[in-house]
């Protein structure tokens, strides 16, 4: 097999960010949330309510190891190590693989959560788009669900779609939605939802001469239309955001906001933490919910 | 011998002795097949369903994968020897898919002589509020019983009749007495446990399961109340027939303390209200019923979601799970109506896909759970 082709389109860039603004920690109560997705893995820290370092990695065979491997990769330079969490939370898929975990919440609560710590409260409706599933939500002003619905059984619509198109036109996954919307005018969607077929269907629009970019736009939109379909069955309030890995692709992104007619909500922060970060907010109010006073004399023990 | 939960079972110790001591069953389809003729017929009436079904390929061959798993399952059931101790088999029109498990062994029982399988349809009228439609039932059901007179040889009397509408009745009355305590704040018993129950009653004679659920009931009124669990649900679809379904949304800490459901409350609600002639009073009452979604029209399709909303407060429900059965024509069609009422109603609602051999209970475990963490009181 040639050099060439081994190369992994679909992969995405792992990361890690530390909060710039916090150079030393000197917090007193500190709570992480791990969401283990079926495609990538995500550890967020949070230091007295405020975000402070975060990672990203691909979710490995093991998902307990994707978990250390991702919460120390947040921890990283950060001079914590594990026992100074008070307290974590696992969430996705995997959530019970978590190890170091005290509780597992679902990552519908949890993207809702750290949707409305991103995006602010304002935030009504929710579009999730994993890498094997996406979920359409529904939530009040503290970030509370109150409406959700999740596709079925079908990876269409999805990431792990994305990364398979990625690697089939032997396009970098980041460059897909710029790509795609260089079309004069939209072109009709590959017609079929389902992974396996679309693949097909994309290989014939290839054979049959489309460029590169028309058959990319096509893809994208099937795609947009079926996410649009999840919302308006869920149904669809202003304001509206969107998280996980496909929040990147500006391809599917600015599709879905002309359907809908909508913009959705930008951050500079990484849409793809929402339910780790989720997580690490429903683990401060765990703990505040609990009485924050145990905590605060452990820590300050720790501290010296 | 098993346990009332274990009669759940569609093979049951119950038809075994049934069986061995020279009685006859009848399988039944949908639930305008009354069991109180049967009864009276000194015959066994045995509901059909899929419970515990694993592989349904062969059902598949017969009905295409368009049909919906639970007729597909049923049929599976029927061809694998699982109902080897029916004597006869009684539908009622109740949606095209379950006609179909009735139409297809028929054909298939063509190929050996089966003059002694008792075969029959019959119709029970969808729109239910013209003056046509009881005297048509009534008709429908006065052939049945001659049908069943004639092929056993036997006298379905005035008498017996009664006699068999007082025992179904009592039947009714203690399922009732089943669901009053779940309405407490801190029930006794799970849904999963409650839907074996309601599936015993429809697997063994009424007589013997009346009296094992009375025992049953006084010893769950000293049973520990449950008081682990994190939201109160109510359950609604079409058949729901396996408790394993529930058990995957309990597992979660979502109590299902009602439902909806064809093997659920839903035909034992009400007595049969005995005025006058038999077969007339219990057509006027099966009839009467708001019991599914296939008689839906207009001017009547709120009086399911008036009952459906009324559970919802009499059971003090948090949210309702709707198990959805992938290719359910009559609830599928139903789905937009009911969720705005709900929605009106101020009732969270889970929208669920089901299919009758369970595959998809992770799927079915996070949406339940999601729905559980978006439900449940904050104080829990």
């Amino acid at each position: 097999m040639s050099k060439a082709s081994e190369t992994e389109y679909w992969r995405w860039a792992e990361h890690q960010w530390k909060n710039p603004d916090i150079p030393d920690w000197q917090g007193s109560l500190v709570t992480a949330g791990v969401d283990i997705g079926s495609t990538s893995t995500q550890a967020v820290i949070m230091a007295d309510g405020k975000l402070y370092a975060y990672s990203s990695i691909r979710t490995g065979a093991d998902s307990p190891n994707s978990a250390i491997d991702a919460i120390n990769t947040a921890m990283e330079g950060t001079g914590l190590s594990l026992p100074d969490i008070d307290y974590t939370v696992g969430t996705g898929y995997g959530r019970v693989n978590v190890p170091f975990a005290d509780k597992t919440v679902t990552e519908i609560t949890c993207h809702a959560r750290g949707a409305n710590f991103i995006y602010g409260s304002g935030v009504r409706t929710l579009l999730d788009m994993g890498g094997q599933d996406c979920k359409a939500i529904h939530c009040d002003e503290t970030g509370k669900v109150t409406s959700f619905m999740m596709n079925d059984k079908c990876a269409a619509g999805t990431g792990r779609g994305m990364e398979v198109i990625a690697n089939l036109l032997s396009v970098p996954i980041g460059e897909i939605g710029e790509i795609s919307l260089r079309v004069e005018e939209e072109p009709e969607p590959v017609s079929s939802i389902c992974v396996i077929f679309a693949k097909t269907e994309v290989t014939r629009l290839m054979r049959a001469g489309w460029p590169l970019e028309k058959v990319l736009a096509s893809y994208c939109r099937a795609m947009a239309i079926r996410v649009v379909r999840l919302l308006e069955r869920n149904g669809i309030e202003k304001d509206f955001a969107i998280t996980g890995g496909i929040a990147k692709n500006a391809g599917i992104v600015r599709r879905i906001e002309n359907m809908l007619g909508i913009e959705a909500l930008k951050t500079e922060s990484d849409p793809q933490i929402a339910g780790a970060l989720g997580g690490a907010l429903v683990a401060k109010d765990l703990i505040e919910k609990k009485g924050s006073q145990n905590f605060q004399k452990d820590r300050r023990r720790v501290n010296g | 011998m098993d346990s009332l939960l274990m009669k759940s079972n569609i093979r049951n110790t119950s038809i075994e002795e049934w069986k061995q001591k020279g009685g006859k069953t009848i399988g039944t389809i949908c639930c305008h097949v009354p069991g109180e003729i049967f009864h009276a017929a000194g015959l066994l009436p045995v509901r059909l369903r899929a419970t515990g079904c694993t592989d349904d390929s062969e059902g598949e061959v017969w009905m295409s994968s368009f049909a919906c798993s639970f007729a597909r399952s049923c049929f599976e059931l029927l061809l694998d020897g699982t109902y080897d101790f029916l004597d006869g088999i009684v539908s009622s029109d109740g949606c095209s898919m379950a006609t179909r498990i009735y139409d297809n062994y028929k054909y298939y029982k063509k190929k050996e002589d089966s003059n002694k399988f008792y075969l029959k349809d019959i119709g029970a009228p969808r729109i239910n509020n013209t003056k046509h439609a009881l005297p048509y039932y009534i008709s429908e059901l006065n052939e049945l019983k001659a049908g069943l007179e004639n092929h056993f040889g036997v006298e379905i009397t005035e008498e017996k009749l009664k006699k068999s509408i007082a025992v179904f009745n009592e039947s009714r009355e203690l399922v009732r007495e089943l669901y009053e305590l779940r309405k407490s704040d801190a029930p006794v018993i799970t849904g999963a446990d409650s839907l074996k129950i309601t599936l015993a009653s429809v697997s063994m004679p009424p007589e013997e399961f009346n009296a094992m659920l009375k025992k049953y009931l006084a010893e769950l009124k000293t049973r520990k109340p449950l008081n682990d669990y994190r939201a109160r649900l109510m359950l609604i679809g079409s058949a729901i027939d396996d408790p394993e379904y529930i058990k995957v949304i309990e597992d979660k800490g979502g109590l299902v303390v009602c439902d909806a459901t064809c093997y659920g409350s839903r035909q034992l609600w009400e007595p049969v209200a005995c005025e006058g002639e038999a077969i007339a009073s219990i057509a006027k009452s099966y009839l009467d019923k708001t019991v599914c979604p296939r008689m839906s029209q207009v001017s009547t399709h709120n009086e399911l979601y008036d009952m459906i909303i009324r559970m919802v407060k009499d059971f003090k429900v948090d949210g309702i799970v709707y198990a959805k059965m992938k290719n359910c024509q009559v609830w599928g069609s139903e789905t937009l109506y009911f969720e705005d009422d709900l929605k009106a109603a101020n009732i969270p609602l889970l929208v669920v896909e089901r299919e009758e051999i369970m595959t998809n209970a992770g799927q079915l475990a996070i949406r339940a759970e999601a729905f559980i963490e978006m439900v449940e009181k904050e104080d829990n």
